[in-house]
């Protein structure tokens, strides 16, 4: 028997790796590793190569650690030691944004822990001047293309351009009805399931990927035909920058007797937020989606909108009695945000805790204690 | 008893009270109705122009260091929320602002009075979040400027066109209306004839580096930086840079090294420790070993030569971020790792430190690389020191020590 669409997703997700390869004997295409968070995806598609979301692998960073110190993020980390470990061989380049710090120190690594042809950075500009940003940030985008024209043999037409936004912005409606699903029917999908769903969005060709979705959607409905009513108590996740975060937080979070309603995470609905309008100008349109200040990223330097109100006003849309706070373990754009998050929340009285997402190591019993404690004052909310 | 010797100069001595007399001017200039700013990245120079006291974002959290004073500030940010692996330079802010808008007592010569303006110059993306940081907090007016860093010299002339852009579009406007009066462009051309006037003097220093013994140590010069950055356009400026100059002239004709006998010769990468410079000066010389350079220290304003008086102001301060001068070049390591290699040749070094900053992900990122490329070509071994600028909990000593008692012996190894 053939498996289940989500379950299809689980499998892609915990294992890209083989998912890729195979992908790649089977198509004879090029694929390109894309770091988060805002990567224009849409022109590597329309250079007829597959852009791919990098991850994080499951295991402790070993030869990695020879090119970087502990104290640098799972994500960068793992990635450099995939490389080393030659995990990452199907891979034909891998292109940087400058989203933080680490990313900016990135390309040196990858040019002395690989031999990959392709390497290229994009200079994303922080939100400050509109106009200029966005001027400079086209140039960019156009930068990027003539790179990825050089690698892939091809040529970006505007045709091509606007014919891979219409694959993304289908793929992005797709995940959209997903979480309205969700977000109506509590429980009527597991948190890393819903992780994995998004997860398989970043991993596949999206075009693929959208007929899965469909099927996905499918499968949600028939759930939904047989649901029963979830009497757990409803929270929201938010964080989880750049990275997945670990499944089985999800599962603990979800035994506990709370069920996620909704999420403003990376590997969740940031990834998917904003379709690209388009106006007769891909560029442009892209830059559009870029230049959005919702929701609120803490990677592009806009200080005038402010990321609690956002998450607030999602618990308050989904009846959210709590906020989990996922952070990735050294990311300093989440770290610097995190005390106004805690403070404004508390002082607004809303329920919140953090769990630190470390790659390594995690003492899932400590999160299962803590998280336990923050049910019991869930529960006399 | 150590067998070596420091031989401290005269002239570095008057440093401190020009900094302290910064300091104390910005401190008290709310009360003498001075603007005041605040600004990471190198901007300050456009509010000098008009007349606003400016404190600098990476100055003051080494100033705070320097006094001892960090640890207080670090205690007050996190005990509002702030994590233990933030960037201390952006938690000795948070910490400041904090104190002030709670009343909690700090030592006094550290105090910062609230900005009229703050200016967020991103070239480390952790000098935007200090920004969106304390606009949440205190609610002030920000402006921010970003300007990336390249990662090769083909970015160079768009992210010259994006920065002045920015500072004609953004900066400018937003400064002639805090001040309340047009944009002083005879200013600007002033300071930077002070900045190239200084630098070119601090250029002949530097040659002193060469010299062997060295006149004078990377720790000389950390101490020195201030002069030519955020305390550009001080008329004490080129005094002190011809002092200095002139009293390593009279040490390199006479042979007197900073530290005597010199033993080793190296390179030191990343931030310079503020916090604990003292400490780590006498665990070095007692190794006789010799900081002369590092790509960190060089970052400001390598090239004022280039500085052409009588060309567009604003363009000629972005070329010296940028192609000229090359401040941002220096802060990745696609573009830092060929200045090192040249360096190890023209410093006659004999050993490599990077110290890897803890809370910082914009300067150790590279360094066991960095070892290995340099190694390779020049046979001089490194070692990386993990550590802090300014957070004391971060500096473990002992194994401070059992590293540099490595690397000494390492070299001792390879000079035979």
């Amino acid at each position: 028997m053939d498996k289940k669409p989500i379950e299809q997703c689980m499998e892609i997700s915990t294992n890209p790796y083989d998912y890729l390869k195979k992908w790649k004997i089977d198509n004879n295409k090029k694929i390109i590793s894309c770091f988060a968070m805002n990567m224009p995806e849409e022109i590597v598609f329309a250079s007829g190569m597959i852009p791919v979301i990098s991850w994080r692998s499951d295991e402790p960073v070993t030869m990695g650690h020879s090119h970087l110190a502990t104290f640098n993020c799972g994500l960068t980390r793992s990635f450099i030691d995939d490389l080393l470990k030659e995990k990452l061989d199907f891979i034909d380049g891998i292109a940087v944004n400058r989203m933080c710090l680490q990313a900016q120190g990135l390309p040196f690594l990858l040019e002395q822990a690989s031999k990959m042809p392709y390497i290229e950075y994009l200079s994303l500009p922080a939100l400050y001047d509109d106009k200029v940003s966005y001027n400079y940030l086209i140039e960019e985008f156009k930068r990027f293309t003539t790179g990825l024209e050089k690698v892939s043999g091809n040529t970006v037409t505007d045709d091509t351009l606007n014919n891979a936004i219409d694959i993304y912005n289908k793929n992005r409606g797709l995940l959209s009805e997903i979480y309205e699903l969700r977000r109506k029917n509590p429980g009527i999908i597991a948190g890393k399931e819903m992780l994995a769903v998004v997860h398989s969005s970043m991993v596949m060709a999206k075009d693929i990927n959208n007929t899965l979705l469909e099927k996905v959607v499918e499968e949600l409905n028939n759930r939904k035909q047989t649901l029963s009513k979830d009497d757990r108590i409803k929270v929201i996740t938010y964080g989880g920058l750049c990275q997945t975060v670990n499944s089985e937080l999800l599962d603990i979070i979800e035994d506990l007797g709370m069920v996620i309603v909704d999420d403003d995470i990376f590997v969740g609905s940031k990834y998917f937020a904003n379709p690209v309008e388009k106006n007769g100008n891909p560029y442009e349109a892209l830059g559009n989606r870029y230049m959005k200040k919702t929701p609120p990223c803490p990677t592009k330097g806009d200080y005038r909108t402010d990321w609690t109100d956002y998450i607030i006003e999602m618990a308050e849309k989904n009846n959210a009695k709590g906020i989990i706070s996922l952070m990735i373990k050294y990311c300093p754009p989440h770290m610097c945000y995190y005390p106004d998050i805690k403070n404004k929340l508390a002082a607004k009285g809303i329920p919140e805790i953090l769990v630190e997402v470390e790659h390594e190591i995690i003492s899932f019993e400590q999160v299962k204690t803590r998280l336990q404690t923050f049910v019991e004052i869930l529960q006399g909310v | 008893m150590s067998k070596h010797k420091t031989n401290r100069l005269k002239t570095t001595k008057l440093i401190g009270p020009m900094v302290d007399k910064h300091w104390a001017d910005l401190r008290t200039a709310k009360k003498r109705g001075e603007m005041v700013a605040w600004c990471s990245g190198p901007m300050f120079i456009f509010p000098y122009a008009m007349g606003m006291k400016c404190h600098f974002m990476a100055g003051y959290a080494a100033y705070a260091g320097g006094r001892g004073a960090a640890d207080d500030l670090l205690k007050i940010a996190e005990s509002e929320g702030d994590m233990l692996d933030t960037c201390s330079y952006h938690k000795a802010h948070m910490g400041m602002a904090m104190a002030i808008k709670k009343g909690i007592p700090v030592r006094e010569d550290v105090i910062l009075p609230m900005p009229d303006l703050l200016i967020t110059g991103r070239l480390c993306t952790e000098m935007s979040h200090y920004a969106e940081g304390l606009y949440r907090r205190m609610d002030i007016n920000v402006v921010g400027i970003d300007t990336p860093p390249p990662v090769n010299e083909s970015l160079i002339p768009n992210l010259e066109k994006y920065c002045e852009d920015q500072v004609r579009g953004s900066l400018i406007p937003r400064v002639e209306e805090i001040c309340g009066k047009s944009f002083d462009y005879d200013r600007l051309i002033e300071i930077m004839a002070i900045l190239k006037e200084t630098c070119i003097l601090r250029n002949e220093c530097w040659e002193y580096f060469k010299k062997i013994p060295s006149p004078w140590t990377l720790w000389d010069y950390g101490v020195s930086i201030a002069p030519v950055f955020y305390m550009m356009g001080s008329p004490d400026a080129v005094p002190y840079y011809t002092q200095l100059r002139d009293e390593l002239a009279e040490r390199a004709e006479k042979g007197i090294g900073a530290i005597e006998p010199e033993k080793y010769r190296v390179y030191w990468d990343g931030w310079l420790p503020w916090g604990f410079l003292g400490q780590f000066s006498r665990k070095m010389t007692d190794l006789g070993i010799v900081p002369l350079v590092g790509r960190y220290p060089w970052e400001f304003f390598p090239h004022p030569e280039t500085i052409d008086l009588n060309g567009d102001p604003i363009k000629e301060f972005v070329k010296q971020v940028y192609s000229n001068g090359g401040l941002a070049k220096q802060n990745l390591p696609n573009m830092s790792l060929p200045s090192i290699q040249k360096w190890v040749e023209e410093y006659s070094l004999d050993g490599l430190i990077m110290f890897s900053s803890k809370s910082c992900r914009m300067w150790n990122l590279g360094h066991p690389d960095f070892i290995k490329a340099i190694e390779k070509k020049h046979n001089i071994p490194g070692v990386v020191i993990e550590g802090d600028m300014v957070d004391s909990r971060m500096n473990s000593f002992g194994q401070i020590d059992t590293r540099l008692e490595a690397l000494a012996e390492m070299m001792a190894a390879r000079k035979k």
